[in-house]
Formats: structure tokens, sequence, C-alpha cells
């Protein structure tokens, strides 16, 4: 009833009745467009021309020098890492949280938020209470012969904690939305649980879960506070691309901190390009189905 | 095969869905479960099919228990109120789930599948959108696509939950039919859930009518319809006018009329009979034994017959169903005063569960 009855509202069109006469508008673009030139395309121009400063040679001696390379290669590896753990888990939550009723859903759907309410420094600091020398499980690494804090497993650790909310957050609604009824169809129909996911709800999700990854991936690059406390900053081993900046910044290298610098704000446009072409996918799938529900 | 449903209990925190529900459906037979949102009806389907547990109880089909078989294991068709059509499959690949979901020992060959498939779609004639998806189809379609799609895995019973629920008035009476004919043609014991009295009577073999949680009754369309178990039957199953009266041997007294009753009654002051809008007739002249005099309030004459509400002399609304010749001899008009009069004696007296 409620798909073939209602007219469905184009998006895009709208009632004359709402809309602000043309100064307003104009005002209103201009000033939203002024305040993000000033905030956003300025800084971002000033990296770049900070980098470019002392010609492309500096530029491009700055990120193929050895200690930068390690810092690329560590960043993509715990962001790489942390992403394919964040998958797991935040697809496990959001399906246990959109599909299933059980005692303590509440506690577990606030516990998902927990790393945005804290500061990531404090995030660090706990890994460092719990795995480092004096910690809780000191005697248990130490037995076991390996290291996490000041090494590449807690950066890891750290970078799932904090970017953990991202993923999960994004399924949830979208999880939601669905209900359960096409699973119990596959079920009906005589699928097992694996077949059920991989083939049914899988495929639902898969444009919320690209956007949670584009979003989880970006800050899992760009994280600092968490990882600077469990890194030790030791050159070449455990420095990430943002912890390598600052040293380069604080060393008065400024134009090979920018260079780096720029490398990272050029990952962020870049996430934020694939993340416009998933938006204008999704938002195309959908106004695809709005028409065909309207004829 | 058969279903037996026996001593199924379910109730959800406080709220009882189900109280101890008995009931055998043969085979081959199209059953509707009927009753008002919230009886339970969809409750007691998905427990047949196993997508929910009983609290107690158990469900047999053709004597074997289930307790133990999961969903997947009773090979149930199953129709979903909302289709549940998989969205990002097209209708091919929609109806062919079923099969190729199955353990590679038990699955058919791909040729094998789409020839059960076309099989399917063409028996419910959308052979021609099997690459369709399933946005791109009107309502009624995408019904029949789940249909095929619960049909393709030969399932021994077929469970449809409000199958029309969702679709326009029309589209709604062409399904209708033709489910009644597709049953006709392949036979599997097949029970659907509606809260519509009129498909519920058209479509099934039997009807079960059910009401906060307990079946009222169960029998044939005719059987409900004129021998209604209840007072909850009776109203369920169409418009009714109450009467208050007073009987005493074979006489109904209500305010000035007095109506002849079939048989011999003892003494009730606080008597309750029904009678239908149908079974009642207007006349301009107190021509008949027993009558009562109302005025005209509404006069609704689109369609084959002409509904009238009138108010009684005692101040009751009273609806009168007569025909559009009738209307037209009679000449009637919003606030003429009219005789009303029983057509006949079939009506029905409740009195501590006792009828005639």
């Amino acid at each position: 009833m409620k798909e073939e009855v209602l007219p469905v509202t184009r998006v895009g069109r709208k009632a004359c009745a709402i809309t602000e006469p043309r100064w307003v508008r104009w005002c209103l673009t201009v000033g939203a467009l002024s305040f993000l030139a000033l905030f956003l395309l300025v800084p971002l121009l000033a990296v770049f021309i900070n980098a470019l400063d002392k010609g492309i040679s500096a530029y491009w001696a700055a990120i193929v020098e050895p200690e930068a390379w390690a810092a690329i290669k560590l960043t993509l590896t715990a962001t790489l890492v942390a992403v394919s753990i964040n998958m797991i888990f935040g697809v496990a939550a959001a399906w246990a949280i959109a599909k299933f009723e059980f005692v303590g859903k509440n506690i577990l759907t606030t516990l998902i938020d927990l790393p945005f309410a804290v500061s990531p420094v404090i995030s660090g600091l706990v890994f460092v209470l719990l795995f480092g020398a004096q910690g809780l499980f000191a005697p248990v690494i130490e037995s076991l012969g390996i290291k996490i804090i000041f090494a590449t497993p807690g950066i890891i650790l750290a970078t799932v904690f904090v970017t953990f909310p991202f993923i999960a957050r994004e399924l949830i609604p979208v999880m939601q939305e669905q209900g359960t009824e096409e699973e119990e169809a596959a079920l009906v129909l005589g699928a097992n649980g694996w077949q059920t996911f991989w083939r049914v709800t899988l495929p639902n999700i898969k444009w919320g879960l690209l956007y949670g990854v584009i979003l989880c991936t970006a800050r899992a690059m760009g994280e600092f506070g968490a990882v600077s406390v469990v890194s030790g900053h030791i050159r070449g081993l455990t420095n990430t691309l943002p912890l390598h900046v600052e040293i380069l910044y604080n060393e008065y290298n400024f134009s090979a901190a920018f260079a780096v610098a720029s490398l990272l704000a050029l990952i962020a446009v870049l996430t934020l390009i694939i993340k416009s072409i998933v938006e204008w996918q999704t938002q195309r799938k959908l106004s695809s189905q709005d028409e065909s529900k309207t004829n | 095969m058969s279903i037996e449903v026996r001593n199924i209990c379910k109730t959800f925190g406080q709220f009882t869905a189900l109280n101890n529900i008995n009931l055998e459906i043969p085979t081959g037979e199209l059953v509707a479960l009927l009753g008002p949102s919230g009886c339970g009806k969809t409750t007691l389907l998905r427990i047949i099919s196993g997508l929910e547990e009983p609290d107690s109880g158990e469900i047999l089909f053709d004597g074997e228990g289930m307790a133990c078989r999961s969903v997947r294991e009773r090979q149930v068709g199953f129709v979903f109120q909302h289709y549940a059509l998989f969205r990002h499959m097209t209708v091919f690949e929609n109806v062919a789930f079923g099969l190729s979901v199955r353990p590679r020992k038990k699955r058919p060959d791909k040729d094998e599948i789409r020839k059960r498939v076309y099989e399917l779609l063409q028996m419910v004639q959308l052979e021609h959108f099997a690459n369709r998806f399933p946005t791109q189809l009107s309502g009624g379609q995408r019904q029949r696509v789940a249909l095929a799609r619960a049909l393709a895995i030969k399932p021994k019973v077929l469970l449809l939950d409000e199958p029309f629920g969702a679709l326009d008035a029309k589209v709604r009476q062409e399904l209708r039919h033709w489910l009644r004919r597709l049953h006709d043609e392949i036979h599997v014991t097949s029970v659907f859930v509606t809260h519509d009295q009129e498909e519920a009577m058209e479509v099934a073999d039997y009807v079960v009518v059910m009401n906060q949680g307990c079946i009222e009754q169960i029998g044939k369309p005719e059987e409900v319809y004129s021998k209604p178990a209840t007072p909850f039957v009776y109203e369920f199953l169409g418009n009714f006018n109450i009467f208050h009266g007073r009987v005493e041997g074979r006489k109904f007294t209500v305010g000035s009329m007095s109506i002849d009753l079939p048989e011999e009654q003892p003494v009730l002051d606080d008597a309750t009979i029904y009678i239908r809008p149908h079974q009642l007739e207007l006349d301009l002249h107190p021509n008949h034994s027993s009558y009562f005099r109302s005025h005209i309030v509404h006069i609704n004459p689109a369609g084959p017959i002409v509904k009238v509400e009138l108010l009684s002399e005692w101040n009751e609304t009273i609806h009168v169903d007569i025909t559009q010749e009738r209307y037209t001899e009679l000449n009637l008009r919003k606030g003429m005063e009219v005789f009303v009069f029983p057509k006949n004696r079939r009506m029905t007296l409740w009195n501590d569960r006792e009828e005639e």
C-alpha cells in the first residue's frame, strides 16, 4: 500500500512555499563558501605551497627518504589491519544490534560510541597501562616474548580502538531500515546462515559498508593522539605519517614536514572524492528505485 | 501434506498471542486464518513455518512432529506480506534462490534450474520479466514473483501472510481468483492469513475465525456465515443490527415491534438479537405483523444494493440494505418516516451462547 499509492516526492523538487528570496539564498551561499575557503581551502593551499617551497626535488627527497618511507609503510600496514578488523567487528556488531533482541543491547550500542567520547590520548594511555612494562598484562606479554607498546601491535591496537565506531555506526541504521524479512525469506527457502549473509545481507549493505570503510580508512591514517602515546617515536620503526610530520616540524625542517603533510592531505582529498562517488552511486540507486515506484 | 496444530501457546512478554490452539488441516485444502489485527493469526502462521517457536505445544506435518526441525528443513513455502523479495537480485535469481542454495549433492544443475524457473514464471505469467529487478515491478507482479519463489522448492505446505494486504482493491480481486485457480491446479496444502472476511469467504475451502489468541470457529465459508458459533464471529463476518428486548414464548419484543421466533424460548428480560441489514425490509405503510417506525437519516444508493441508515423509534441507528428496484419503487428520501420489518425469521438470538 505504502509503496503503491503514495506519490513519492522526488529528491530535488522543492515546493515554492519554502524557498527563500533570491538575495537571502545568495547571501547564505556566499557566506558558506567564503567560510569554507578561509578555513579549509587556504590552509590546504598553504600546505602545498610550503611543501614545494624549496623546489620539486627537495619535495621528492623528503618523501623518498628512508624514514619517511618507513612511516608511509607503517601507516599503510596499521590502516590495512585496523580497517580489516573493524570491518569484521563492525559488521558483526551492527548485525547483532539491528537484527536481534538481547539483554544488554543498549549497553552495546553505547559502548560502540565510547571511542568518540574518549580523548584519543586517554585511550592510548589505557593501552600503555594495560600492555606497558609496568602494565597489568606485562607478565603475560613478557613470557610470550612479544612487544606491544612502542611497537607496531600497539599502534594497530590504538588505531582499531579509535576508529571502531565508523563502520558499525554507518551500518546500524542501514540494517535496521532493511529489517529481517529478506533474511527470513532466505532461511525459509533453505539457505544456511552463511549463505544468507553472503547472498542476501551483504549485497544489501555493501554501499553503507564501503562508506564506513572509507571514513574508517581516512581516520586511521590521520590518527595522531592515541598512536603518539603508544608509539614511542622511534624513527624508522614506530613512526606513522602524522608522527613523522610532527618530528620534522619540531626540528624546524618545515619544507620536509609540509611535504609529508601534503601526502596526508592528498589522501584526505582522495578519500573525499571516493566518498562523493559512493554517495552519488547510492543516491542514483535510490532515485532509480523511486522512479520505478512512481511508474 | 496435512498439518496438525496441537495445544500451541505463545506469549510475547505480558501479551498472550496464542492461547492453546488446536487445528487440523487436511491434505490439499486451502484454509484461511481470519481475524482482526492482533488476534494471533500471523503468529500462528509463523509458528507453523518454524520462523517462530511456540512456548508450548507442537506442530505436526503428516503426523510427524516438527519441533526439532528448523525452518530450513521444513520445506515450507512462505509468502510474506511485503513480498520480501531480494532487492539486489533479478526476478530470475529470486525464483532460483531456493534451488541454488541447496547443498551440492541435492542441487539441480544449471539447465534444470533454468527450466524450473521459467516453468514457474510462466505459471505466474511473468516469463518476460525474468531480467527485471523487484523495484521495476508493480505490487501485484511482485507478489506473483514471491509466490513463484516460494513454489520453486516444491513446498509441502504453502503459507501466505496477508498475501494481498498491500495491494489496491482491483489487483486484489484479480489475484484472489488467480490464487484459487492456482490452488485447484497444484493442490498443495495452503494456509493464508487475512483480516478481510470477503477474501476468506471467497477463496478458502475452510475458514478459521480467530480472536484474541483463540479460535472462535472452524468451518466452511457458508457454515461460518450462516451458523456463527459466537457473537464475535457474527459481528466479524458482516454488518449487523443489534436489538435488545424481551423474549417470551415465541415472541421477541423490542419497542412496539414483536418478532416471531421459530421456537419456544424461556422467558428472558434482556435478550439480544442480531439481524443483518439485508434481512430487514422497508415499507411506507405498516402492512406487516411485526414492524417498527423509524426515520431515514442517510441513503447510499451507489452500488448494486442501496444502504439506508435509519433512526429507530427508540433512538438507535439501524442499517437496512434494499435492492435498487425497491428503492425506486418506494421513492425514499432523507427524513422520511418508514416502517422496518424483518424479511424472514433467520435471525440470531444469543442468550448465554444459546442460538437459533
